[in-house]
């Protein structure tokens, strides 16, 4: 039995030295950029970036770009998630190609759609205008909100799918139980439904910071030059910069960002599904 | 297992198939490139209408040669360079002055001969450098882009600054080539100098920026989303133009000008390279060759309204009259750009 299950491991040698030679050699090689001098061994860049107001501004400015597009898109998908348990037959269909279609359409077309219709004279300030809401165009593109909607436009369907997913499988008899037992609509909901379907909202919800803390083309594209993130920081000292280790350096922040987020919600997912 | 052994295929052979196949596969980019009459070239992305419509068709006819060219900043196409020296596989460059100075630091390029590329004794004495590590093929010159619904031209540099045009302005990031010359009218008009001294006067050009700032809609790097919000009127003003791009825009009907402001204009610093060790060198220097000669440097002059560098060309962009025309210190530049991208993105910074 042993022999056989090794056997099958080994299937996975080809997948782990793919990764290891395209992804983790790279990657390590990166990380010792970061921390190599001509003197050898150093801390210096990490903490001269640290040092610099400037590169702490924009680390927070990203960590606050990726919570709201985070919670934006969590808002969107959540009820949305639900509506699509329900639905059947071509009304499924139809949502589900809704979902998944967008996603084969690049980011630059998406984020170049967006800053066309935050435009001065766009779709959604005329709308505003004719609604009566505003007298004159409001100042939406190269705005922090503007990037915070576009983004979560384009991760949606990383959250939305996920808790699609676990709403699928819900027991509806739950709730019903609640209810005879007298449970109100908000009871029911805190206490029952939405503790069962955490762990799709963690999974959603990880998968969309991971990639909104690393998106590079959508600000580029939606807020421009003056209110760069981490990724913008790293191009600019690759190619424009030719600084190599201070482009490692950050990396290897928004590295240790990313894991810190993947690990922490694998926690909180397998704690979650202890607790339900 | 048994019916691979039937079909006469055994761990041995897969395995040595496998090798050579990998082999094969490894080995298949050299041994094409070797017989191939392709060549890459790295150009900026404002290239892209005329390395189409006017270079690769004649290059083929012309040279035989077939061109894939990398339209993008001259710093990625030195980044590029640097990140492949060991292995080139861009044969030639084409990218701005301050750049090229860098990359001759760098060691990355070989230089341009009249043996290899006799046209070029035909350019003006300015348009060589460094005894040959590049030439400038065509220049453009540049001055503000205006949308023509929105003002009726830009008389002077200070409009930029006016508090009328509040949120209607961008301006190129010093990232940018085109970048320096909003840095140096800023410097002109912050010192109160003449610009062959203005252009020394860093700390007068930062603070003068500074005081920019209420009338940035933004600062780009990506030059064509900057110029369709222009067409679109989304501002009014767009600093650093050239006309290789402003003039054939408004030839196609769009409601765009390029002004040249009385301070003065701009030439634009566009160079041609070999890149050292490169592929196909022979075709390479018989493309910068063909870009050098009279065919090319009429039809690009025309198409993108810009000054050919081979005296006996008569074509391209007429210069306006009664405005000066600077061209910076570009070893200058290139010594201290590097300090100045940090300082303009955090000053520029919201």
């Amino acid at each position: 039995m042993t022999a056989r299950i090794d056997r099958i491991a080994l299937l996975a040698v080809p997948g782990l030295a793919y990764l290891a030679v395209i992804y983790a050699l790279p990657l390590l090689m990166l990380l010792a950029k970061s921390v190599q001098t001509a003197e050898g061994f150093s801390l210096a860049e990490y903490r001269a970036f640290f040092a610099d107001e400037y590169n702490l501004r924009v680390l927070w400015r990203t960590l606050r770009v990726a919570a709201l597009t985070t919670l934006l898109a969590l808002a969107i998908a959540y009820p949305t998630a639900f509506v699509m348990s329900r639905a059947k037959g071509p009304w499924l269909t139809v949502f589900l190609v809704a979902m998944v279609l967008p996603m084969s359409l690049g980011v630059v077309v998406k984020a170049f759609a967006w800053s066309i219709l935050f435009r001065a004279n766009g779709f959604i300030n005329t709308s505003l205008q004719w609604i009566g809401l505003t007298e004159k165009p409001v100042r939406m593109l190269f705005t922090e909100t503007a990037l915070v909607i576009g983004a979560a436009n384009v991760f949606l369907p990383f959250m939305v799918l996920p808790i699609y997913a676990v709403v699928r499988q819900l027991d509806r008899g739950l709730p019903e139980a609640a209810v005879s037992l007298g449970a109100g609509p908000f009871f029911r909901f805190f206490n029952v439904t939405l503790p069962l379907t955490l762990p799709g909202v963690v999974a959603g919800s990880a998968f969309t910071f991971s990639m909104a803390i690393s998106m590079y083309v959508i600000p580029s594209l939606i807020v421009g030059e003056r209110q760069q993130t981490l990724s913008m920081l790293i191009a600019r000292s690759f190619l424009y910069l030719r600084n190599e280790p201070l482009g490692s350096t950050i990396s290897a922040v928004l590295l240790a960002i990313a894991i810190f987020v993947v690990v922490f919600s694998s926690w909180l997912a397998r704690r979650l599904g202890a607790r339900t | 297992m048994t019916q691979i052994q039937k079909a006469g295929l055994t761990r041995r052979s897969l395995l040595r198939t496998s090798a050579l196949a990998a082999v094969g596969t490894l080995a298949a980019p050299s041994i094409l490139r070797a017989q191939s009459s392709e060549i890459v070239i790295g150009c900026a992305g404002s290239h892209t209408a005329w390395m189409e419509q006017i270079v690769v068709p004649h290059m083929k006819e012309a040279i035989g040669a077939d061109i894939l060219f990398e339209g993008t900043k001259s710093s990625v196409n030195l980044e590029k360079m640097a990140s492949n020296k060991d292995a080139p596989y861009l044969s030639v460059v084409q990218m701005d002055d301050p750049v090229m100075i860098q990359a001759v630091e760098a060691d990355l390029l070989t230089p341009i001969t009249p043996d290899a590329v006799p046209n070029m004794t035909d350019l003006r004495a300015d348009a060589v450098h460094m005894d040959g590590m590049w030439c400038n093929y065509v220049q453009p010159w540049a001055g503000v882009a205006y949308n023509t619904d929105y003002a009726e031209g830009v008389p002077s540099w200070e409009a930029l600054w006016a508090p009328e045009n509040a949120g209607q302005v961008i301006i190129p990031s010093l990232q940018n080539t085109e970048g320096m010359w909003t840095m140096f009218v800023a410097a002109m008009l912050g010192s109160g100098k003449p610009f062959s001294e203005a252009q020394y006067e860093v700390d007068a050009a930062f603070a003068k920026l500074e005081e920019l700032k209420p009338n940035l809609l933004s600062v780009y790097t990506t030059m064509s989303q900057a110029f369709n919000l222009l067409e679109q009127g989304e501002i009014s003003m767009l600093a650093g133009n050239f006309s290789s791009y402003t003039l054939p825009r408004k030839a196609e009907g769009v409601p765009v000008d390029l002004a040249a402001p009385k301070e003065g204009i701009f030439a634009m610093p566009s160079g041609i390279c070999l890149v050292k060790g490169g592929p196909n060198p022979e075709l390479a220097q018989a493309y910068v060759n063909e870009m050098l000669g009279e065919t090319m440097q009429a039809a690009i002059a025309d198409f993108a309204s810009s000054v050919p560098a081979n005296t006996t060309v008569k074509a391209g962009a007429v210069i306006p009259d009664g405005v000066p025309i600077y061209s910076p210190d570009w070893a200058f530049v290139a010594e201290n750009r590097r300090a100045w991208i940090e300082r303009f993105d955090k000053l520029m910074a919201l």
